[in-house]
């Protein structure tokens, strides 16, 4: 692929400027971020069914444990944004809602930052309630 | 549909048709699999309870559809990355390839996984 194809495919994928530049940034990134992480997540799972249920047990105290709980939350900050990113890229798609791109963007990011509050104070919640 | 969408994709019609549909199983999966493992069952998760929840059809069927859906959509998302940076002809058959044994020999890493809950 030719660099000008490559610089019309990016257009394509996300209006290489402004707002819809960082929506398709951030989606890449969180793509990446979130692909690494499934494999990681199948490993650590199968690695701990393998050790039987008392050390599948004793894995989830450590995964259960204030440090796991906050990189969870970067975790599914990072789910949140690329699944209701994706919706928007799926409107594309189907041809709803191009010109409406930008407002659309700042949608995700509110739904994000609200989905993110509830779960974050779900989370310290029950950090608090645990005990450091 | 917009004119040009599929024309645009690396791939063809079917890889973009999949990675759609694959999304669209991830939202409804993950979110389930996110609220019901992580908030209706906070602080509860253990071999037993993993038990529990696999003892129902109905979790068996979303945990293979996310483990299936989930490495398709991140295997041909790391690929059409890949594919911006220089993979093309050969070395993009290779690729694809090569994304399509690791994704085969992780369901079957992920399936053996579940096996002792699934045959409890």
């Amino acid at each position: 692929m030719s660099q000008k194809d490559r610089e019309t495919a990016n257009v394509g994928a996300g209006l290489w400027k402004g707002a819809g530049m960082w929506a398709w940034l951030f989606h890449r990134v969180s793509g990446v971020v979130l692909a690494l992480y499934l494999f990681a997540h199948i490993w650590v799972i199968s690695r701990g069914a393998a050790t039987g249920a008392e050390g599948f047990n004793t894995m989830f105290e450590t995964l259960e444990s204030p440090l796991f709980i906050v990189l969870d939350l970067f975790l599914l900050a990072a789910v949140v944004y690329h699944g209701l990113n994706g919706i928007r890229v799926l409107l594309f798609d189907l041809g709803v809602a191009i010109r409406r791109q930008k407002t659309l963007f700042w949608a995700v990011i509110a739904a994000s930052v609200v989905i993110m509050a509830v779960f974050a104070y779900i989370s310290l919640s029950f950090i608090a309630s645990h005990g450091a | 549909m917009r004119q040009g969408v599929i024309e645009e994709s690396a791939g063809g019609m079917w890889l973009w048709l999949l990675q759609r549909v694959t999304a669209v199983v991830l939202i409804l999966g993950l979110s389930a699999h996110i609220v019901v493992t992580h908030v209706l069952n906070l602080g509860e998760l253990s071999y037993d309870n993993v038990a529990g929840r696999l003892a129902m059809p109905f979790f068996v069927v979303v945990d293979f559809a996310l483990l299936g859906a989930g490495i398709f959509h991140a295997l041909n998302g790391l690929r059409m990355v890949l594919l911006d940076y220089g993979f093309s002809g050969r070395s993009q058959t290779m690729l694809s390839w090569g994304l399509f044994a690791f994704g085969v020999a992780a369901f079957g890493y992920g399936t053996w996984a579940l096996w002792p809950w699934l045959t409890a």
